[in-house]
């Protein structure tokens, strides 16, 4: 069971700060930004009015991305958002899912790259929230329903970040670690191709779609 | 006759009696429920019992996927051989048997109500049975993901090397770190399950809304879930936090407390936002039009409900960091 602290690391040292690069975490990434860029081409490469398989995966994503963000925002707002929302949904749909193809490993499963991400998904709802309501209704909202409440609010804006990435992490993670254990007990016969499908293509999916769908509620709390 | 090596396998022992003793109470509990309102349902319309039967074998089987994550720890305790003979890996041992056992009950009994629903749901109206049993998957599945996080602190707590923690306050971080999780994952799973049940009642009697229902259902259950990631978090800290050894009692007990804290803190929250969140979904889908707002509404109660989580999550904090 080395596998499962076993972290593969290079550290270098830039202007006496040592940084740490999870190597295996940044290349899985690469290949899922990769793997994104080939769709993006496939997809938009002949538009044409009988689409070709990898066009009608965009439009259906684009189609039910764009109602979504609509029904949170209203029309001006989710044009700018929805690219942003869509594309989310789409790296961590295949970050959840590469796990699936052997020697692989989930992007997600490190806690880096959902904790980065739902960085950008406060900054974001923070951003459009002091841009839609103005600074001073911003800031007042803090301070309700009585004034002392404002260290406990920040607090749990705060915690959001937390809840919404730890959850990404802890279901990857768990998944993998129970789809490893089981193999380890059954000699990996059987058993874990079910596993497989159950925690990287179900749970995957739902997690991702849970993800982007807590970041644009969030937006949209902020907003109105 | 006392001696490290026979503690050590003794403790083994039980924790792997904790995790499947503790484990077996949600899932047969929730299973149970299933089958009760599945017999209900056969009798309003005993023609149906092939579609019925199957539906309640499908629930239960995914119900009973909590206490099975149970039974997987437990074997591996029983039959792994304590790597060394310190004290630390017999305490990791109990807290890795805590964690996982108390966070199967919630999954299980949670799990278990939407599949009871969704019996019932195929007896009223048959015509929507593909609707309701694939909103009842979904709801089911993500139920279990309180004893996820329990099974992965389980399984860090087990395979994790700790051999550079001192023993003492070490033995209280290993046991705190197995009931922060396990204590707060309960709430969660009684409160997801309740939400799913919801869900799948009113896919079942507005099967148009079925997209936003589910929607509704997903964002309601994982903000639910908030206490038990808020108690994984304490957990992780206690176990790779760097605590400087001291023999004092106190300092042993800040940490414990910790666990306890944030682990009791994680029950309330959990099981108040559940009920919210089905409140929401079936409102969202008998008047569909007003869904922007039922979420919104629905979010803020939620947050306001979850502050008692974040109160305990601050004192289990300061237990560990500041004092």
């Amino acid at each position: 069971m080395e596998e499962l602290t076993n972290i593969p690391q290079l550290t270098k040292e830039l202007f006496g700060i040592n940084l740490v690069f999870n190597t295996e975490t940044i290349f899985m990434t690469w290949v899922v930004v990769a793997s994104l860029i080939l769709f993006g081409y496939l997809a938009t490469r002949k538009i044409n009015f009988l689409p070709n398989p990898f066009q009608v995966v965009g439009e259906l994503l684009v189609n039910a991305f764009y109602g979504l963000a609509e029904d949170a925002l209203d029309e001006e707002l989710a044009k700018k958002y929805f690219p942003m929302i869509c594309s989310l949904f789409m790296f961590l749909l295949l970050c959840n899912w590469l796990g699936i193809i052997p020697k692989l490993s989930e992007p997600t499963k490190d806690l880096n790259t959902p904790l980065g991400l739902g960085i950008m998904g406060f900054f974001i709802a923070h951003y459009s929230g002091i841009k839609s309501k103005g600074l001073k209704a911003y800031a007042k909202e803090y301070f309700e329903p009585i004034f002392f409440m404002a260290p406990l609010n920040i607090i749990g804006e705060l915690a959001k970040v937390v809840s919404i990435s730890f959850r990404l992490f802890g279901n990857i993670m768990g998944g993998a670690i129970i789809i490893l254990v089981v193999s380890h007990l059954v000699y990996s016969l059987i058993l874990p191709p079910l596993l497989v499908c159950f925690f990287g293509l179900f749970i995957g999916t739902i997690q991702a779609f849970v993800f982007t769908m807590l970041t644009l509620v969030y937006i949209s709390v902020q907003v109105r | 006759m006392f001696d490290a090596t026979v503690f050590s396998s003794a403790s083994f022992f039980v924790g792997a009696g904790l995790a499947i003793g503790f484990g077996a109470i949600g899932a047969a509990l929730g299973e149970g429920y299933t089958a009760g309102i599945a017999s209900e349902a056969l009798s309003y319309r005993p023609e149906s019992s092939g579609d019925v039967v199957k539906n309640m074998l499908v629930g239960q089987a995914i119900a009973e996927s909590a206490a099975i994550f149970a039974l997987v720890v437990a074997i591996v305790l029983l039959f792994s051989q304590p790597s060394s003979t310190s004290f630390l890996t017999c305490w990791a041992a109990i807290g890795a048997g805590l964690s996982m056992g108390l966070s199967a009950i919630g999954s299980g009994v949670g799990s278990g109500l939407p599949a009871g629903a969704a019996c019932m749901s195929i007896v009223r109206q048959p015509g929507n049975s593909n609707k309701v049993i694939t909103n009842m998957l979904i709801g089911s599945a993500v139920c279990q993901t309180p004893a996820i996080f329990g099974m992965v602190v389980a399984f860090l707590l087990l395979f994790v090397d700790f051999s550079n923690i001192p023993l003492y306050p070490g033995w209280a971080a290993m046991l705190g770190a197995g009931l922060a999780t396990g204590l707060s994952a309960i709430g969660p799973g009684i409160g997801n399950g309740v939400t799913a049940m919801e869900a799948v009642s009113g896919v079942a009697r507005q099967p148009e809304t079925h997209a936003d229902v589910t929607r509704t259902m997903l964002i309601g259950m994982s903000v639910a879930q908030s206490t038990v990631i808020y108690g994984f978090l304490v957990s992780l800290m206690l176990l790779f936090y760097k605590f400087e050894a001291s023999s004092t009692l106190a300092s042993s007990m800040q940490l414990l407390g910790a666990g306890f804290c944030s682990g009791f803190g994680g029950i309330g929250p959990g099981i108040g936002e559940g009920i919210t969140a089905g409140y929401a979904v079936r409102w969202v889908s008998r008047r569909i039009e007003s869904v922007g707002l039922l979420l919104r509404t629905m979010l803020v109660g939620m947050a306001v409900a979850e502050s008692t989580g974040i109160y305990a999550l601050i004192v289990s904090l300061l237990l560990i960091v500041v004092l």
